[in-house]
């Protein structure tokens, strides 16, 4: 199940994503139906880059909003000054990086909570800056609403998000990977062992920070108008950190999983309990941080322990990573 | 003007430290970063104003009852959430889950708020609230000054309950080092379940200096987390001494440079002070080392 490795995961995956890249093609879906797959799509690249910092590297980064909400205005203005698609949600994603050497550099050779602490401040600086800045609603120009068309944000967002994936993939088998999990379980060994802890704290929140500003270009491209301060509310924080722990993190398999969960759970919640849905999520997520911290991907592991399946995977044996 | 300014400066400042006083309090003991403390600020403010709303009491006179709330609610908390923490030894590890776990709790408290009592923008307006008092050419509001010196009040009451008590003692000593203070025959526990209840307690009280000078909404705690986190790393980690000095420095900067470049970018010069002194002084500012 949890084995991303083997070639029956692999293929497992293919299919997936040729079914969802097929699907416009076959079926006429409705809009809810892309709504809601284009904010999945969306969910997976946030919750795994979240991830990557979070889960592989043990840096838990409570601001993730300052960066999207980064990547969808700069994406924003650049689109209305009339540059192409591509260059707009490249100039997003750039500035989130920028952003993140700002907090980056001053925290990260910090103890781990500076820099938490540090995203959340930016974030909630970011949001009432915006706010106070930007207070109305702003407008893609008018020809966008009238040619607007899910097909291309579709296949934009299920690229990205299998890209997402496929990087985590490359990123954790790499030698990158091996110092992350060594920084993650212990970084003072990680020190004393010769790896520059800082040099591959940094590298990986830029890479993270440019994943969710790409994130927030996608956004930009799809919803064309919306409040600009909105998008460094915590929502935007939360919802891929509760994807990511509720999936499992530290598994790449698992944010996956969690947003898919969170994406179903919230479309079903939200009709029939309103307010108190946000209540139920929360409750369920500090459940899961208390009793199974890995996550689903933990308890699925548990039950191949006891069901005695557990043998058949451990002879490949790279399982302990995931 | 200038010091209009800074009397402004300086009586925001103390409430920016009583903010931060209940954080940096839990952290340093407990070593739990709470993410729900302003929220929590916003419950102990929602308190003072219902008990003045429905039963017309004075906010000032209804301290004790909201404190007394306040602690109850920390025990209750402790006991329910954060109690399974306390079996994780890493500190580390602790910081982070109880960050995962306060981030739920925020969630659902404030949804709770926000369905029981709506997110309008509350606050308690008393017969005094408005009138000010002037000291030669300085504007003086009477609840600012009341919640300044409330403020100072309960700042004072922490360092001497931290400094002269034998709970203060077992505070200080989970502090340094809990394994230490277990073997030592420190019940830490308990230390911990009473530490959760002051903290819930100053909480309360920065409601009320909240809830009277300026207003609470159901998601208006983040806006306080933010300036609490800020006090925090500007005093160094987890300590409670320079607080009320880390709190008068972040409110007399951000007032000097509102009235420099303008209000809009308010929330910048925390920042900027807050990545200067990471930058330069990580330890914190006013400990030497």
């Amino acid at each position: 199940m949890a084995c991303l490795h083997s070639w029956k995961t692999f293929l497992t995956g293919a299919i997936a994503v040729v079914f969802l890249a097929l699907l416009p093609l076959l079926a006429d879906m409705g809009d809810d139906t892309m709504n809601l797959l284009i904010m999945l799509f969306i969910y997976i690249i946030l919750a795994e880059s979240w991830n990557l910092m979070g889960g592989y590297t043990g840096l838990y980064n409570i601001g993730m909003a300052a960066f999207f909400g980064c990547g969808v205005l700069i994406t924003h203005f650049v689109l209305i000054a009339g540059a192409p698609l591509y260059i707009a949600v490249l100039g997003g994603a750039v500035s989130a990086v920028l952003l993140a050497g700002v907090i980056g550099i001053p925290t990260l050779k910090l103890k781990g909570f500076y820099f938490s602490i540090a995203t959340l401040a930016l974030a909630e600086v970011l949001r009432i800056t915006v706010g106070n800045l930007f207070p109305r609603t702003v407008w893609m120009p008018s020809e966008w609403f009238v040619n607007f068309n899910f097909i291309p944000r579709y296949y934009l967002s299920l690229g990205m998000a299998v890209i997402t994936v496929l990087i985590m993939y490359i990123l954790v088998n790499s030698k990158l990977g091996l110092a992350l999990f060594a920084i993650r379980d212990d970084e003072e060994a990680a020190k004393v062992s010769g790896i520059n802890v800082f040099k591959y704290k940094i590298i990986v929140f830029f890479i993270s920070s440019f994943l969710t500003g790409l994130a927030g270009g996608i956004y930009t491209y799809y919803r064309l108008s919306f409040l600009p301060f909105s998008q460094f509310t915590p929502h935007w924080t939360f919802e891929p950190l509760m994807a990511a722990s509720i999936g499992g993190a530290g598994t790449i398999l698992g944010p996956v999983l969690g947003s898919i969960l969170l994406v179903v759970i919230q479309d079903w919640f939200s009709l029939n309990l309103g307010q108190a849905h946000y209540i139920v999520l929360g409750t369920i997520f500090i459940l899961m941080v208390i009793f199974s911290p890995g996550g689903i991907i933990q308890l699925v592991n548990k039950a191949y322990h006891i069901s005695g399946l557990y043998k058949v995977r451990k002879k490949r044996n790279r399982v302990e990573l995931f | 003007m200038f010091i209009q300014v800074l009397s402004y400066g300086i009586m925001i400042g103390a409430i920016y430290g009583l903010v931060g006083s209940g954080l940096a309090l839990m952290f340093g003991v407990m070593k739990y970063l709470n993410i729900a403390h302003g929220t929590f600020i916003m419950l102990g403010g929602y308190a003072s104003y219902w008990l003045f709303t429905l039963w017309g009491l004075d906010p000032f006179k209804s301290i004790p009852l909201v404190l007394l709330i306040m602690f109850t609610m920390g025990i209750v908390v402790y006991k329910i959430v954060f109690s399974p923490l306390v079996k994780v030894f890493h500190v580390g590890e602790r910081i982070q889950n109880s960050m995962l776990i306060t981030f739920g709790l925020l969630l659902i408290i404030d949804n709770t708020v926000t369905w029981l009592w709506t997110s309008d923008v509350r606050s308690i307006t008393t017969s005094y609230t408005g009138s000010t008092f002037r000291l030669y050419s300085v504007n003086l509001p009477y609840n600012s000054l009341i919640g300044f010196g409330l403020a100072l009040l309960a700042l004072l009451c922490l360092h001497l309950i931290i400094n002269n008590t034998y709970y203060g003692k077992s505070i200080r000593a989970t502090t340094q080092d809990w394994e230490g203070a277990t073997l030592m025959g420190i019940n830490v526990d308990y230390t911990y379940l009473i530490s959760s209840g002051v903290t819930f307690a100053l909480s309360g009280v920065a409601g009320i200096v909240i809830a009277t000078s300026y207003s609470i909404t159901p998601s208006g705690g983040l806006e306080w987390l933010l300036k609490a986190m800020i006090v925090l790393v500007l005093a160094g980690e987890g300590k409670t001494k320079g607080i009320l000095a880390a709190g008068l420095f972040l409110g007399v900067v951000e007032a000097v440079g509102v009235s420099l470049v303008g209000s809009a970018y308010r929330e910048v010069f925390g920042l900027l002070a807050f990545i200067l002194v990471l930058l330069f002084r990580p330890q914190g500012l006013f400990t030497e080392r």
